[in-house]
């Protein structure tokens, strides 16, 4: 056998392996919904929940899903932008901006669990709103801090220097700078952050599955220290009554909707990241 | 209103700036905070247990906490998945930065970011159906909620991230370097192997090391398949096992909020945040050296 040979076989095998990775997407996607739309009957995004989850539809879970991961970002972007902005316009490179960038860097890598267990403790118990969709909501918030913040900055650091120069030479303050010049150019990334930020907090199961979510017993929250029911504990309790089924069934289909939400949202991200592109290079 | 901050760097604010600092204020907080609370909250436990907390192999509630079966079983899931992900990830980025046109390169790359958002449940969802079974059937074993499972399970969870950053580490070598190494001569392949790996391999370490600290700090996946079993588990794979954050999922609604238990998984949490907090830190390090 000779080198070339021996070239080609090698390139066959790595080709061959990037393949199977790529079809992995595809048969993740398949498998969901070969076996997710079976449970979509025409009331399933519609219907009340039955008989513990085995029949009946996913509406309390679905809207208990959206609140939770909306109101996680109205808690999340005024933090995420003013800090960048801070970071960025008001502090000049040093020792204290590295170790706020770093700071970012492990918030985002904490394992998800550890959110839960301390945004328990503080806002469950110290700020006293328990087992509830606040505090899940503030878990979330500060779980999806990071991936709000990085693409916020990528898109105010992606900002032409002569932009600044231009508003600079104009006299314009500061403030005025922001919001005239740095806020309507970066619009795009904001939106690119808010809706990973989104897409983060919709697939999320361990930081809220015991400090806000509940299985059964509550349609839709009336009170603020009312758990919620959502996506991801439904299918995390129907998964586990794996001998049921009814309830695999029903999991599937709920899987199915949660995937898609994410897919959407990950998209809908992409979308307008090719928007910031293309005006950047403008 | 002036503020002399000049020994961190920061300019003259304006009122609106002040705003913002609060804003990033509250961001250090949740930091700086999240650390704080692990460390404050597992005092009680390591007053009782001291070293004995990490080397007790025994969890009873109420009696003794020992986090050694946990902290064997982390180890051990995810030095699976490395192992099972690094020969596949490596092949995958090499392909796609070496060999493929710049536009089918993006798609590959666009897949790899969308299946790395796959939630963690919906993993959970196909390894409770799929992987458990088919462990078992193929290894002709009783149980098929093992540690190899679980380490599989991440194995394929991770496999985007850890291809998409060496990829990228890859592909920031530049052109010069291979086009002097073919005109030496070099077919293509040696190209890809002798010099675009070698150059790239910081980056590389650093997004294994990133993909490590996904696959530990990973609960919901694991906890489904796990067997969630606390004991020391040797050298078989093939047996139920826990890891740090399969014990915290499985048991945090319990011990909620009070008590040496709450403490002690608090400090199991807090020792789950040093390591992924090292293995990040020093992945971003490498990261960061590669791109320079």
């Amino acid at each position: 056998m000779n080198a070339i040979t021996a070239e080609k076989m090698v390139l066959a095998l790595i080709g061959g392996v990037t393949f199977l990775i790529v079809a992995l997407l595809f048969s993740i996607l398949g498998v969901m919904l070969a076996k997710g739309l079976p449970a979509m009957h025409s009331g399933f995004l519609f219907d009340a929940s039955r008989d513990f989850g085995r029949s009946g539809g996913i509406f309390y879970q679905l809207t208990g899903t959206l609140m939770l991961m909306a109101v996680a970002v109205l808690w999340s972007l005024p933090v995420a932008l003013g800090s960048v902005l801070f970071q960025t316009e008001y502090l000049g490179a040093g020792k204290f901006k590295n170790l706020l960038t770093q700071l970012t860097y492990i918030l985002n890598a904490t394992p998800t669990i550890l959110f839960g267990l301390v945004g328990y403790i503080f806002f469950g118990v110290y700020l006293d709103a328990g087992v509830s969709w606040v505090t899940g909501s503030l878990i979330l918030a500060v779980m999806i801090l990071p991936t709000l913040q990085v693409s916020i900055r990528e898109a105010v650091e992606a900002l032409p220097e002569k932009y600044r120069e231009a508003g600079m030479a104009l006299g314009l303050s500061r403030p005025t700078q922001i919001w005239r010049i740095i806020l309507p150019q970066s619009f795009y990334g904001m939106v690119t952050g808010v809706l990973l930020g989104l897409a983060r907090a919709a697939g999320e199961t361990a930081a809220i599955m015991f400090t806000a979510t509940t299985f059964s017993g509550i349609q839709f929250p009336q009170l603020f220290s009312d758990p919620v029911p959502t996506l991801q504990t439904h299918i995390l309790v129907l998964a586990q009554e794996a001998a049921n089924p009814e309830s695999i069934a029903q999991a599937w289909g709920a899987g199915l909707v949660l995937l898609g939400l994410v897919f959407l949202l990950t998209l809908a991200a992409w979308a307008f990241r090719t928007r910031m592109v293309m005006e950047s290079e403008l | 209103m002036k503020a002399d901050f000049s020994g961190l760097g920061i300019r003259h604010v304006e009122p609106v700036g002040w705003v913002f600092a609060v804003m990033n204020f509250i961001f250090l907080l949740c930091a700086v905070g999240l650390g704080l609370f692990l460390v404050v909250e597992s005092v009680p436990v390591l007053r009782s247990e001291g070293w004995g907390f990490w080397l007790g192999e025994n969890w009873w509630v109420g009696e003794t906490f020992g986090a050694l079966p946990m902290i064997c079983g982390s180890l051990i899931v995810t030095g699976l998945a490395i192992f099972l992900v690094l020969p596949v990830a490596l092949s995958g980025a090499l392909f796609t930065s070496e060999y493929l046109s710049s536009s089918i390169r993006r798609r590959v790359k666009g897949v790899m970011e969308l299946l790395a958002g796959v939630p963690g449940i919906i993993y959970g969802l196909l390894g409770v159906s799929f992987l458990t079974a088919g462990v078992k059937d193929v290894l002709n074993l009783l149980d098929g909620n093992t540690l190899f499972t679980a380490g599989f399970l991440l194995a394929i969870m991770i496999l985007p991230m850890v291809l998409t950053l060496s990829e990228d580490a890859l592909h920031s070598v530049p052109s010069e370097f291979r086009e002097a190494s073919e005109s030496l001569g070099l077919t293509k392949l040696q190209t890809a192997l002798r010099v675009v790996l070698p150059q790239s391999l910081p980056g590389i370490v650093g997004a294994v090391l990133l993909g490590v600290g996904r696959a530990m700090g990973e609960t919901i996946a694991v906890m489904l398949v796990i067997g969630s079993l606390d004991r020391v588990p040797g050298f078989n794979f093939f047996v139920s096992g826990q890891t740090i954050p399969s014990k915290l999922g499985r048991e945090a609604a319990e011990a909620l909020g009070s008590g040496l238990h709450w403490s002690a998984l608090m400090g199991l949490g807090l020792t789950l945040f040093v390591m992924v907090a090292v293995l990040t830190f020093s992945g971003n390090l490498f990261i960061k050296r590669s791109s320079q």
